[in-house]
């Protein structure tokens, strides 16, 4: 290299550092007075799957696809009872048919105006296209069945006219209007959405409070506000900034300086527990319905017996669990619906008390002649469901020690591994974790608890199965919260899972935002049509 | 130059291979916690995921050939689409990691060979040492807890959100730098500019510790050389003779060295992204990665493959320009 090369060089990057030096504050100062504004920014370690309703199940996804889009119905922060959104009125007029009235003279952010048509089409494609990261299996009750060639059964919808939509769903099932409430009921522009295959995520057009300015997938969406929205979920915010970050600590570092506005999902308790130490920025709480549990198979020689089951259910510790493994951020659960939901019962409460009792456990396994200690393999994954997994196991394995009566031993897999090993009765028990899809107890009840839930523990209880049957043609309120008590308490005396904890949804805020604590409900469905940032 | 074809296609083999012995499949990891065993079943089927691995290894190796990476499973997103779109961002930061390398490393590597054994000399080789061998995410996270914050600089990302909407939205060369430079916004480019400045020198600390042990151990060796003990007999002051006769034959080998340091950026710039949330390649992989989709990785992996081997060939091609002695005949 010649000399005066090498010298070039090297005054060429020291003249960049010193610029970037001295320009660094005044360029601070003028993106700190570009987000001066009403403008604000959310850091999320969600990630995106798809915009387009058709080709996402998952909540990162949902979240935006709620802003871009209207659903029907739709469930407002902090209740347990849909209201209309796109619709004027959604009723049932019986327990296999819904009736639902569009609200006049809507449009999509393009201009274009909603009709019926548009809500049938977005259904079918839903079902037609049957994405594999789709969630189409949610409109199960309008879907002919099929699964080669699925599609939505004959006459299923019927739109007598321009803003009336009718649902004949193929059984009673009163929990079809929260599904509507999900992202999967996302009304969609006919005229610009293929009906066969997904839409370009860049492209999507909706007609919710804000339309997509700008998306760049894993980097960054911009949300501007639709100026044909006329509902009552109007934003707050002309333009929203959606940071995506690959995990915790980037985001943790992000919202300390002050880069974003808003963190929701994920920050670990630790990041959590210094955030609120230093004070600098709100960490603000709301219910969650996230819940963790611990699953029995019914396959292993353990796990078959109830006493054992039982025994267990006796001896865990959820406070020991919330509060060392957790620091606190989660709430001991009770029962396999979480709080706040109608019907809900802490069953396992009642029949196992609230804290752990040896004498019960001895007595259990002794009237069932088990020999102790009983040798137990207890499953978990050590990442995907985050780094405090391996603590809750911990705990878990040594409140079981202690007793005496086990000698447990834990052993782990990761995720996509430790799918196949549980249905391979790996484990005599083993943790999971799950999100509602839509707010409603059978969201709880059906997928765990039918013929051995969808993680196929081989539990199969027909009067169980028929409770379930039964719950979701229940149409009266108060019956159907009969019915799922009744499940519930069937569940705590079968024990067929071990309710551990429900978590919080936390987000964590600059001081000058306004309405994060509005929208932290156990939906996980953060509204940012709610939220304001002051200048 | 002919080896560059079965290297790759060993490379692309093992690649297809690993992520298949790998445990579980794109569509468990994206929706395993949901679904029922027979709709996850039914879902692999329409990917194509349940035939068997010989159909899918030739399919995928005519796609290859067609310079066809296909659409990534998990996002449906053209695997070309994203080295285009994210490309330029790693691009920026290797070259920019680069530069820091040899600002810091040529520099110091030439003080510890002029003065051997010092104090100087034993503290830059200490440091050379320490970036070498400490965990970029590690360093990184100190950088961002104990630079970025008291200097108020960027902890994460390659722009400000505002920055990055309007340059990024409308991107001319897909190189956020060069399209902010290209906007006239100097706000704009100065932005970018500042947000390469902690992820280049994390990355660059990495490198220059290698430059640091090459700098110094050639310098030592050039000044034992005939050739400089014959100018020092000339009565050349000593300064002249390092900088004319030592220093510019001691920066040979490390053009050789910059070849395989290559691969070695690369593999940082994947653990330098993730640390501070940068929009490049090596964050796209680790996500796809976890994601299992196997066209992405399948795809990325083989264009970083390909880089390495372009870059190391033009070292090549460099060296024998600037070192007779080992040009081919």
């Amino acid at each position: 290299m010649k000399k005066t090369a090498l010298v070039a060089l090297a005054a060429g990057v020291a003249t960049t550092l010193a610029l970037a030096a001295c320009t660094s504050s005044g360029t601070t100062s003028s993106s700190s007075a570009a987000t001066g504004s009403a403008d604000w920014i959310l850091g999320t370690s969600d990630t995106i799957t798809a915009l387009d309703p058709a080709g996402a199940y998952d909540i990162g996804s949902w979240n935006l696809q709620y802003s871009l889009f209207q659903q029907l119905v739709v469930m407002p922060a902090n209740s347990a009872t849909e209201t209309p959104d796109a619709a004027a009125s959604c009723k049932y007029d019986d327990p296999k048919t819904l009736t639902c009235k569009l609200k006049a003279n809507q449009k999509f952010s393009n201009g274009d105006v909603m009709t019926s048509k548009d809500v049938l089409f977005s259904m079918q494609r839903n079902l037609k296209i049957n994405d594999p990261n789709g969630a189409s299996t949610l409109l199960a009750s309008i879907s002919n069945g099929k699964t080669e060639g699925q599609d939505l059964a004959e006459g299923a919808i019927t739109t007598p006219d321009d803003t009336t939509v009718v649902f004949h769903l193929n059984a009673p099932d009163t929990t079809f209007i929260k599904v509507l409430t999900t992202a999967a009921g996302s009304i969609v522009d006919s005229k610009v959405f293929p009906a066969d295959k997904l839409l370009a995520d860049a492209s999507v057009i909706g007609s919710g409070p804000y339309a997509l300015a700008a998306y760049k997938p894993g980097e960054q969406a911009v949300l501007k506000k639709n100026p044909n929205y006329a509902g009552d979920r109007m934003g707050k915010a002309n333009q929203i900034f959606v940071q995506f970050y690959k995990d915790a600590s980037p985001l943790k570092q992000a919202v300390s300086a002050g880069e974003v506005d808003v963190a929701w999902r994920t920050l670990s308790p630790v990041d959590l527990a210094d955030l609120k130490t230093k004070g600098q920025q709100d960490v603000v709480e709301g219910q969650g319905s996230e819940f963790r549990y611990w699953v029995w198979g019914f396959n292993s020689a353990v796990g078959k017996e109830a006493a054992v089951r039982k025994a267990a259910a006796y001896l865990i510790d959820r406070d020991a669990i919330a509060t060392k493994a957790y620091n606190g951020n989660v709430t001991p659960s009770y029962s396999i619906v979480p709080p706040g939901f109608a019907g809900q019962k802490d069953s396992f409460k009642t029949v196992y008390g609230a804290t752990p009792n040896l004498e019960a456990a001895k007595k259990v396994l002794a009237d069932a002649g088990v020999t102790t200690p009983v040798p137990l393999t207890i499953g978990y994954t050590p990442q995907h469901y985050g780094p405090n997994a391996v603590d809750e196991t911990t705990q878990l394995m040594n409140q079981l020690n202690a007793s005496g009566l086990f000698t447990a031993k834990m052993t782990s897999a990761e995720w996509k591994q430790y799918q196949t090993l549980y249905k391979q009765n790996a484990y005599d028990l083993w943790m999971l974790g799950w999100y509602p899809d839509f707010l409603d107890a059978d969201n709880y009840l059906a997928p765990f608890l039918v013929k051995g839930g969808f993680f196929k523990n081989g539990y199969n209880n027909d009067q169980v199965n028929s409770w379930v049957g039964a719950e979701q043609a229940e149409t009266d309120t108060a019956k159907r919260a009969t019915i799922l008590g009744q499940l519930q308490d069937q569940a705590a005396a079968d024990v067929p899972l071990i309710p551990s904890w429900n978590g919080k949804n936390i987000a964590v805020s600059s001081k000058k935002v306004a309405g994060v604590k509005d929208t932290l409900d156990p939906s996980y469905i953060f509204r940012m049509w709610m939220v304001s940032k002051s200048g | 130059m002919l080896l560059i074809i079965p290297m790759m296609w060993v490379l692309l083999t093992m690649v297809f291979i690993l992520l298949r012995v790998a445990p579980g499949d794109p569509v468990s990891a994206a929706v395993g916690g949901k679904l029922d065993p027979t709709v996850i079943a039914a879902r692999r089927a329409s990917l194509g995921l349940d035939r068997p691995l010989i159909v899918q290894y030739f399919e995928y190796l005519g796609q290859v050939i067609r310079l066809d990476f296909g659409k990534t499973l998990s996002d449906n997103r053209p695997v070309l689409d994203i080295i285009r779109d994210n490309g330029g961002a790693t691009l920026t930061l290797t070259i920019g990691a680069f530069l820091f390398a040899l600002v810091i490393g040529i520099p110091l590597g030439l003080i510890a060979g002029r003065r051997r054994d010092s104090i100087a000399d034993v503290l830059i080789r200490l440091f050379g040492v320490i970036t070498y061998a400490a965990p970029i995410f590690f360093v990184g996270l100190l950088i961002q807890m104990f630079v970025a914050r008291p200097l108020g600089l960027p902890t994460s990302g390659i722009a400000s959100p505002r920055t990055q909407f309007m340059v990024g939205s409308a991107p001319k060369t897909h190189i956020l730098l060069f399209d902010a430079a290209l906007s006239g916004d100097g706000n704009a480019f100065m932005d970018v500019l500042i947000h390469h400045l902690l992820p280049c020198l994390t990355l660059g600390l990495l490198v220059c510790g290698v430059f640091i042990r090459l700098v110094r151990v050639n310098i030592l060796q050039t000044l034992q050389s005939d050739y400089v003990e014959a100018a020092r007999a000339r009565g050349i002051p000593e300064n002249k003779v390092i900088r004319d006769h030592a220093f510019r034959n001691a920066l040979v080998p490390v053009v050789t060295v910059i070849g395989l340091q290559a691969a070695m950026l690369l593999g940082g710039a994947v653990l330098t992204e993730n640390t501070f949330n940068w929009p490049g390649l090596g964050t796209q992989l680790v996500h796809y990665i976890e994601a299992l989709d196997y066209p992405a990785v399948q795809g990325l992996v083989t264009f970083f493959a390909a880089i390495v081997v372009v870059v190391s060939l033009a070292v090549d091609v460099i060296n024998a320009l600037i070192d007779p002695r080992v040009r081919y005949r």
